[in-house]
């Protein structure tokens, strides 16, 4: 239990410390008293403008990201049983790509709202191939196979769409692919906290199936849960999760499939209740560190340049290496 | 067995034909069966003769072919899968264990069918989890991940969480398929043990005559897609135990 206490208050403070952090640092770094001051009465000063315009969405959007990548990546690692599953491995990220793609290469959308709502559809189009062959295959192993190669697919059905398209949009797209905190504004964040929501509460209610999922589906069935309804709702989730960050931050890479691990090795426990919290944190901590790097240097490249390195450590270190 | 008055009928089968698709039952000739509580009944039988089925239809996880399977006078499909999964367990000793969960956090699963949406543990539930570990002897290595254990301390740790689940019946899948022969002596005794005290209906299938014989009430036997039920002192005077030494003869 006092693991679990000192575990909690430790994120909870680390990830404090990060958004004044982010609210202070950046092009220009503004003193903490004057963010404190264009917190509780913002005016039409220089700080005002910037808090309330760049750093309070770019914090609120890597929370929203880091929490959710890292919930998503949890509930997938342990339906699937498998410790190298995650959005991105199931092909659930290419998805969400391929809707953006479409939308900014292909012209098939209509405006911010499109890319969205695009690259939700992707990212669902491919939650339903993958949970169609998991009502077909038993084994994991399948699973992730068919996952793989989805997203093999749609990488290529986006570099065909790449190698005709014109210099403009194939540049914001670029950019989108690098991925970014910084794109979300004030004015469509709702829509990213209420898709995030919604895909916590879907995996919140399956606790009971996530915590005997880990011994399979037979023995879930035989606690008395029902298993098809509970497996597609946290897949639904997952994907909404994973989905709707690709489409706000673009494809964010290593937060799905590190934080479960880091959440394990911080707080030995394999209880759900403990693990998704826990992970969320993790993942909200990872996402506010890395989004403190400047601008100029790509997202996915400080997660992966950072992260992986502590990970490796502590997992080589620790006596955490088994997965 | 003691006198019937004591003994309540908890798993009843009538006209019961069991495998999986009616094309061809594994089970093919309709058979009655019922278990009271209190007793132990060994479920024989060679490989592949249905003897899995047979546990997994009792258990309600697979549909009967033909006949129905009723549970305290009410039948199994009416029973949800909450209520269900509070009176019957069953235990598979070759499930695939997840590396990082120790015995404690398994055993914790079993109060998982009385747990309510975010799977809180009450004190109570507390309380049965360590009495279910001091019973089966694995509450000193409580800590320790299941992966790491031995076969013995393994499929003490399965029973465990099925006692921690508080159910009236327990069918059990060749607990000492991994186990050595004093460690499947003391398991044979801790069964007939938790039957009489807990009250409990048990099945357990077994490829071992002797266990079957010394420790068990009835035998029950799956042979040729027909069913056989017998005494265990009676078995070898019915000729219920011929199939085991006719292989190759005929």
């Amino acid at each position: 239990m006092r693991r679990l206490l000192i575990g909690f208050i430790a994120l909870v403070v680390l990830i404090v410390l990060l958004c004044v952090a982010t609210l202070c640092f950046g092009a220009v770094n503004i003193p903490f008293s004057s963010v404190v001051q264009a917190l509780f009465s913002p005016g039409a000063d220089v700080s005002s403008n910037i808090l309330w315009n760049l750093r309070i969405p770019r914090m609120i959007a890597a929370i929203l990201a880091g929490a959710s990548l890292a919930v998503s990546g949890l509930s997938l690692q342990t339906v699937f049983r498998n410790p190298l599953a995650g959005p991105f491995v199931l092909g659930i990220s290419s998805g969400a790509s391929l809707g953006v793609a479409l939308a900014l290469l292909a012209g098939i959308g209509f405006g911010s709202v499109g890319v969205l709502g695009s690259a939700a559809l992707g990212a669902l189009l491919v939650t339903l191939v993958v949970m169609f062959a998991a009502t077909r295959f038993a084994q994991t192993g399948v699973l992730l196979i068919v996952g793989l190669l989805t997203g093999y697919f749609i990488d290529s059905i986006v570099s065909v769409l790449i190698a005709g398209n014109s210099s403009e949009s194939l540049r914001v797209y670029v950019a989108w692919g690098m991925g970014s905190f910084g794109r979300v504004t004030l004015g469509d964040v709702w829509i990213f906290v209420v898709a995030v929501l919604v895909g916590l509460v879907m995996i919140g209610v399956s606790l009971r199936y996530l915590n005997a999922a880990l011994l399979g589906d037979d023995f879930a069935h035989g606690l008395g849960l029902n298993v098809k309804r509970s497996k597609i709702c946290v897949l639904l989730g997952a994907s909404l999760l994973a989905g709707a960050t690709t489409a706000f931050c673009g494809p964010v890479a290593f937060i799905g499939i590190a934080v479960p691990h880091l959440a394990y090795l911080l707080f030995k426990t394999t209880n759900h209740r403990v693990l998704l919290p826990g992970a969320a944190l993790c993942g909200v901590a990872l996402a506010l560190l890395g989004g403190l790097f400047p601008a100029s240097v790509p997202l996915n490249a400080v997660l992966s340049l950072v992260g992986v390195p502590v990970i490796l450590w502590v997992l080589v270190r620790g006596s955490g290496a088994r997965l | 067995m003691t006198n019937a008055e004591s003994q309540n009928v908890l798993l009843e089968c009538k006209d019961l034909l069991v495998g999986y698709g009616e094309a061809l039952p594994s089970v093919q000739i309709a058979f009655d069966f019922s278990l009271a509580s209190g007793n132990v009944v060994a479920l024989m039988g060679e490989n592949g003769c249905g003897k899995s089925s047979l546990l997994k239809t009792f258990a309600g996880l697979l549909s009967p072919v033909a006949g129905e399977v009723s549970l305290e006078g009410k039948l199994l499909v009416e029973w949800s899968p909450r209520e269900r999964a509070q009176e019957i367990s069953l235990v598979r000793m070759s499930s695939a264990v997840p590396p990082r969960m120790s015995v404690c956090e398994f055993v914790r699963l079993g109060r998982s069918p009385y747990s309510g949406i975010f799977d809180s543990r009450t004190d109570e539930d507390n309380r049965i989890v360590e009495e279910s570990m001091a019973l089966l002897d694995v509450a000193n290595f409580a800590n320790r991940p299941i992966a790491e254990l031995s076969d013995g301390e393994r499929s003490r740790v399965f029973l465990a969480e099925a006692v921690a689940q508080q159910v009236k019946i327990l069918l059990l899948d060749e607990p000492n398929a991994f186990l050595d022969i004093p460690r499947s002596h003391a398991l044979f005794r801790l069964l007939k043990k938790i039957a009489v005290e807990r009250q409990m209906g048990i099945v357990v299938s077994t490829h071992s005559v002797e266990y079957a014989e010394r420790y068990c009430d009835r035998i029950m036997v799956v042979n040729g897609g027909a069913v056989r039920v017998a005494p265990a002192a009676d078995a070898r005077k019915t000729g219920l135990l011929n199939w085991t030494e006719n292989y190759g003869h005929e």
